[in-house]
Parts: structure tokens; sequence; C-alpha cells
């Protein structure tokens, strides 16, 4: 029990204790507090540099698991060192610039790429009382610097001067913003529900148990599941990860607004998309899965922010298990996917989540917003999927 | 570490960040203007959208937060697309005649048509009721309230956006539906 306590505070105390050693030299006040605000910094994005680290060499390890063969196991014990070979092989690669491209842009756009992907991480809360940056309407912020993406990969494209780059970002462009209204639906229907648009608020919401060992995260509501789902779908579209990695669908587009890029430039990208990842996993956790709450009452004593990040991390793992199994989508299905699918079913489940607070949170608003949801999920699944109806094959040429 | 917070915010930011507003400010203005003056037009639009960053940093600073990130938003995440999507679309042949209507004119059309328009703004700007109501000595407004707000006092006109945003929105796609032959 002490153990667990002391783990519980030791961020904050590691940082308490610094700073009242530095105040035992006669550091002013004021500066003190810019050093611990440059150390809360450093290490929020210390901590997810390094998932980024691991993240890497285990995806590759889980796809070659799902592939049935081993993966990277050469550098280091279990091949772990990966990534140290791969920042070295990045670093020393030459940086090629297209002679055509127009150079402030082509080396602005991966600038550009990593400031939201670190911006955002500032109002995830990583455990009790664990925020970086305590906003009011953080959720906002978070959907509202996710913007900046956006750009960077309009840059990125446009910046190489090459057919297959500006192709591949207009695809990403399209695709990030027709995916954005379900993802920014399905979080208002949290903030909704929370009355609140504070992630920490959220989160503190979630935390009851029913009849003592249910938890009350959103995910476990007919509404919040839904949401949960479109959300998830949806922060896939948003990372631009198989299955909707069309942007940089190598059969037909080399590497989409990648194809230019090399060296440090191409690692900066596919750092910012997996810190992207992460920020994005993070948000899913705070909204639907109880944040850094435990999911039952006697686990409560394990500190919060382990499990802020076994979440974060098991929510990344099932990326990885999709990428590992589904193909990659056409990109006019897609888009029918995105505005005919997925931007009702969010709708249904915003009218759900007024239900479900008007009846009063009970039994029977349970069973009227899973009405709600589950008759809409029908009729559209139905109509998606009436035209592919499945029958024995007739061989046409082959008898 | 709640006392160092106290200290911290014991500060003088009003002072501080009256000065600091200046930064994103000029960036904006600096922005604004390459977005008139350069010649290629993804360089303006990229330097427009930097404006809109800026202009959404300076509403932050000066605590109105809510708006900020509404700026960033809707003018960063929809509208610069929209403008670079409309860039890319056109091919430059459709945009040579276009470019200029005024371009007989030369700066002095240009000088005097900003000058109108600034004195017609700046007329309405004053004249409006909202020039008269003294300012505010806090203006950071929470989110539930701005929500309020919205949801219970300006409801209707919200709605009769809503209605019209709709209206835009199913116009766009009839001029963008190809015409079936009969």
């Amino acid at each position: 029990m002490k153990f667990f306590d002391l783990l519980e505070t030791a961020p904050s105390d590691l940082l308490k204790w610094f700073v009242n050693l530095l105040a035992g030299y006669g550091v002013p006040a004021w500066l003190l507090a810019v050093i611990s605000a440059v150390i809360i910094i450093g290490t929020v994005i210390g901590v997810f540099l390094g998932l980024f680290a691991l993240c890497s060499v285990m995806e590759r390890k889980i796809l070659a698991r799902v592939q049935n063969r081993y993966g990277p196991n050469r550098v280091g014990p279990f091949g772990l060192f990966q990534p140290v070979a791969d920042g070295i092989k990045m670093i020393t690669k030459e940086d090629l610039v297209p002679r055509s491209a127009d150079k402030i842009v082509h080396f602005l756009a991966p600038v550009v790429m990593m400031i939201p992907a670190l911006m955002v991480l500032a109002i995830l809360p990583y455990g009790r009382g664990m925020v970086p940056a305590e906003l009011d309407a953080g959720i906002l912020y978070f959907f509202a610097v996710g913007a900046g993406t956006e750009v960077a990969v309009f840059m990125a494209g446009w910046g190489s001067n090459n057919k297959y780059s500006v192709m591949g970002a207009m695809r990403a462009i399209a695709q990030m913003v027709s995916y954005e209204l379900p993802l920014i639906i399905s979080a208002v229907v949290v903030a909704m529900i929370a009355g609140s648009l504070s992630p920490a608020a959220i989160v503190e919401a979630q935390g009851t148990f029913a009849f003592g060992f249910i938890p009350g995260w959103y995910v476990l509501t007919p509404w919040g599941f839904v949401a949960c789902i479109l959300f998830y779908i949806a922060a896939l579209a948003e990372s631009n990860r198989s299955p909707f990695d069309l942007p940089e669908g190598e059969s037909e587009l080399v590497a989409g607004h990648l194809t230019e890029y090399s060296g440090f430039k191409y690692a900066t990208f596919f750092m910012a998309e997996y810190v992207g990842m992460f920020a994005i996993c993070g948000l899913l956790v705070t909204l639907f899965l109880g944040g850094w709450q435990a999911p039952l009452p006697f686990l409560t004593i394990v500190p919060s922010w382990c499990w802020f990040f076994g979440k974060v991390a098991f929510v990344a793992f099932t990326m990885i298990w999709v990428r590992a199994t589904l193909p990659r989508l056409r990109i006019d299905h897609l888009m029918t996917f995105a505005w005919k699918f997925m931007l009702p079913m969010s709708f249904a489940a915003f009218l759900a989540a007024a239900a479900w607070h008007y009846a009063g949170r009970g039994p029977l608003a349970w069973a009227l917003s899973a009405v709600i949801v589950g008759v809409p999920y029908f009729i559209l699944g139905n109509h998606f999927t009436a035209k592919f109806a499945v029958s024995n094959r007739r061989y046409q040429f082959s008898e | 570490m709640n006392d160092l917070l106290q200290k911290f915010n014991a500060l003088p930011w009003d002072a501080i960040g009256q000065w600091l507003v200046l930064l994103p400010a000029g960036v904006m203005l600096l922005a604004a203007a390459g977005a008139v003056a350069l010649r290629n037009l993804i360089h303006a639009a990229l330097c427009l959208t930097l404006s809109f960053i800026a202009l959404g940093i300076v509403f932050i600073a000066l605590g109105a937060e809510f708006v900020g990130f509404v700026q960033l938003l809707v003018y960063v995440g929809a509208v610069a697309m929209l403008i670079v999507f409309a860039i890319l679309l056109t091919r430059p042949s459709d945009l040579a005649g276009a470019m200029s209507p005024f371009a007989g004119f030369g700066p002095v059309g240009g000088i005097l048509t900003g000058a109108a328009l600034l004195i017609a703004l700046l007329a309405f700007i004053f004249s409006s009721p909202a020039a008269k109501t003294p300012m505010p000595s806090m203006p950071v407004a929470p989110v539930a309230q701005i929500g309020n707000l919205l949801m219970l006092d300006f409801v209707v006109p919200l709605q009769a956006v809503g209605v019209l945003l709709t209206a835009a929105l199913i116009g766009a796609a009839v001029l963008a539906m190809e015409d079936k032959k009969p």
C-alpha cells in the first residue's frame, strides 16, 4: 500500500523536491516557476518520444507475429534497440530536396507537422491532478490545435512540387476534413453528458462504480459505446493509419505527401504521426475509457498514471492489430463511409445521449438510447450491405 | 507546489501580457501584408493562414480563450483549407483574366478601395451600441456561460444561421452535381 501511494505522487514529489532544492540556493520564484514549467513540458515530450521509439519497434514485432514471422530481432535484446539503429540511419541519411521544390515550404512542412502533435499533449490528464495545462475548454483546444496538421500535410504535398505528393496531400486533407466531423461530434456527445469541456472534469465524472464494481466509463452506455467506436474509426482516419492510409497508398501514389522527403525530415513526419496517434488515443481514453480511473474499485491502489498509460497502450495495440488485419479502403468507399454512415451514426449517438440524459440516466434511459442508436445502425447497415448480399459464387467460365 | 503557483500567478501578468500581445499582433499584420503582396498564390494563402493563427493567439492572449480556439478551428481547419483547395482545383489559366479586376487603376485604386472599406467599417463600429457599453474589467467568460447565452438568449439567430448554412451547403451540392441526361 505504502509503495503504491509513493508511486502515485512520485512525479509531483520529484518535481517538488527539485524545485525546493533550487529554492535553497536562492533562485528567485519566477525563475523557479519557469524552470518547473520547462521540466513538465520536457517530461511530457520525453515520455511521448520514448513511447514513439518503443511503439515503432513493437508495431513491427506485432505485425510480424500476426503475419507468422519474427520481426526485428537482431539489434539488442529481442531487437529492442532497433529504434536506435533506425534513428542513426535517419539522421545520417542524405537530405534530398528536389530542385524544383519550394524550398521554404518544403523545409517548414515537417516543423509545422510536429508542433500541433506536441501541443495537443498539454491538455491530457495523465493522472490524478496531473494535467500540464488545465483549460476550461480543453477538448476544444485539442481540435483547434490539431487543425494545424492539415496545413502541414498540404505544405508537404505542395512544397515538394511532385504530382504524387499533391494528390496524396489532397486525399489526406479531404479524408481528414471528412472524418473530423464524426470525430468532433462524438467528442461533443461526451462533453454534453459530462457538462464540461475540461478533460479533467470529464475523467472525474466517470469515476463512479455502479453496483460497486461496474465502472461508470462512458463506453459502457449505449450512446457512449457507439460514440467510442465512431471516435476510434475517425481517429484511425485522422492519424492516416491503416485501413485509412491511402494518402500514402504506395501502390498508387508512391508515398503520397511524403514522397520527396528523406532523412531527418521524413523521420520528423513519422514521429509526428506517431505522437499524434498517441495523443488521439489519450483523448479517446479520457473521453470514453475513464482516463486515469481504475477499472475495479480494489485496483484504485495502482497509481492513476499507470492506468492512463496502460489504457493508451491497449488502444494503440488495437490500432496496430487493425493495421495487420484489414485491407486498405478505396477512396470513394472511404468518403461514402464518412458521410453516409459515420455522420448519421454520430447524430444518432448525439440524440441518444440527449434522450439518456432527459430520461433520468436509469434503466428506461438505457432502453431508450439503445433503441435510438440501434435502429439507425440496422437501417444504414442493411442499406449499405444489401447490394453485397452473400450468395454462392457462380462460376461463369471455368465450368 | 501551490505556493509556487500563487507566486507565479502574482507576477504582473497584465502588464506583461499587454506587451506580449504585440508579438502575435505584429506577426498577424506582417502575414496579412504578405497575403496581399505575394505574387505566388499558394504563398499568399499560407500567409493568410499564418495571419489567422496569429489572430487566434491574440484572442487567447487577451483572455478570450473560447473565441481564440474557435478562430483556430474554423479559420485554420476549414477556411484556409477551402482557399487552398480552391486554388489547387482552378488552373492558373482560369485565373489570368480574373486575377485583378482593378488592374487598370494601379495602386491608387487599391488604396482608395481599402480606405473606403476602412472608413465604412470604422463608421459602423463606432455607431453601433456595442461601442458605447463600457469595457468589462474581466473579459474572461467561461465556456458554460457562452453556451447558455447561445442556446437560450440567442437561439433564434443561431438557428437562422444554421438554416442559412444548410441552404448554402445544399446549393453547393446541387451546383456540383452532374447533370444526368434524360
